[in-house]
């Protein structure tokens, strides 16, 4: 890897987790390639995407671990929790089971992270309305009952999809700024990279993305 | 792609799957469950003696297995297991199974570019490797026949 100028100031690592076809690879198709993609396969294990966004004229880099919903890979998708600064987690608008499955993913959540982590609940398929079984209001008032950020979202036409990643990110900033996320904590799920290459002192040529990184 | 294949399973993770695969063989009967658990941890060790036994699990499940989905989940740890090794061709030959339960299946597209790339990353190593050894070795056949000539 070569040592230059990193282009962004933050990495900060986001989980996607909720339950089987709730639209999580969907979602993260939809934030990096600003595409939808139809007839998505279940996912094997884990996913992985990245992009850089920008938060308070600071460059950021998002790297997303979308996680398998089925039960049957859930040992492994527990091991992608630990460091992450944020968590998406998702549930379907038109299944209610998806919805009620919310409190197990909560729990998973708080206890495989840190107690910073931001947790985003994303309501997804708003697009199909007429099939609704989940209420706005309902699922509103849940995440404020758990201290969640809420949005409800369409992976198909984009709606809110940008929101929700990049609220997360600045939620996560703004803990950085006001100091309750210490960047220095072993599972923050954040890494300051200087802006500039840094000319070490000792010799050994520090890779970049590898220190601190739970991956 | 290198992420996914580069993640190293946490000695904890390792030990615990190991424990409850061992405590269920002690009792006589692996559940399904239990060994790929276990196997999808093997395959995620930085020790290729685990990366082997978790493929040798996986190809037991495989065995096993008649459900187009199930069988797709352990070609693609497999492949990744072969991959972590460095035995591309190996690699190569679980991932194309994969196209023929789900053709468009992009992970495993994607794992297949990431193999093909690799494979073709060594080849290019292996022509610079003979290719400076044949170099080295015309050096060598020169200066020789130029002493034997000065001779």
């Amino acid at each position: 890897m070569a040592a230059g100028p990193y282009n962004y100031s933050y990495i900060f690592k986001y989980i996607i987790i909720g339950d089987m076809g709730v639209g999580k690879s969907c979602l993260l198709h939809q934030f990096t390639e600003k595409k939808f993609m139809a007839d998505c396969p279940h996912t094997i294990g884990v996913e992985f995407g990245t992009r850089i966004i920008e938060v308070a004229s600071q460059k950021i880099k998002l790297q997303i671990w979308d996680t398998a919903g089925q039960e049957r890979f859930r040992a492994v998708t527990r091991s992608y929790y630990r460091g992450a600064a944020g968590a998406l987690m998702v549930y379907d608008i038109t299944r209610r089971s998806t919805y009620n499955h919310l409190s197990s993913w909560l729990t998973d959540a708080r206890n495989l992270t840190n107690p910073n982590t931001v947790i985003f609940l994303i309501g997804n398929k708003c697009d199909l309305d007429a099939q609704r079984d989940v209420t706005y209001e309902e699922a509103k008032q849940f995440a404020e009952e758990n201290g969640l950020m809420f949005l409800e979202c369409s992976a198909k036409t984009g709606e809110n999809v940008e929101d929700a990643f990049l609220d997360t990110a600045k939620k996560i900033y703004q803990n950085i700024q006001d100091g309750s996320l210490d960047l220095n904590a072993a599972e923050s799920g954040v890494q300051h990279k200087p802006a500039t290459p840094r000319i070490t002192m000792n010799a050994g040529v520090q890779p970049p993305n590898k220190e601190g990184c739970a991956c | 792609m290198d992420q996914i294949v580069n993640e190293n399973v946490s000695a904890a993770d390792l030990k615990k799957y190991e424990g409850l695969y061992l405590e269920q063989q002690r009792r006589g009967h692996v559940s399904e469950r239990t060994q790929f658990d276990y196997a999808l941890c093997l395959v995620r060790s930085k020790y290729a003696e685990d990366k082997h036994k978790g493929i040798s699990f996986l190809m037991d499940l495989l065995r096993s297995s008649s459900d187009n989905q199930t069988m797709r989940d352990y070609y693609f740890y497999i492949a990744v297991a072969y991959t972590r090794l460095k035995d591309y061709e190996r690699a190569l030959d679980n991932v194309e199974p994969i196209f023929k339960l789900e053709p468009n299946n992009k992970q495993a597209q994607e794992l297949k570019t990431y193999i093909k790339k690799k494979l073709k990353n060594d080849g290019l190593i292996g022509m610079a490797v003979v290719g400076g050894a044949a170099l080295a070795l015309g050096g060598v056949v020169a200066a020789t026949i130029a002493a034997v000539k000065k001779s």
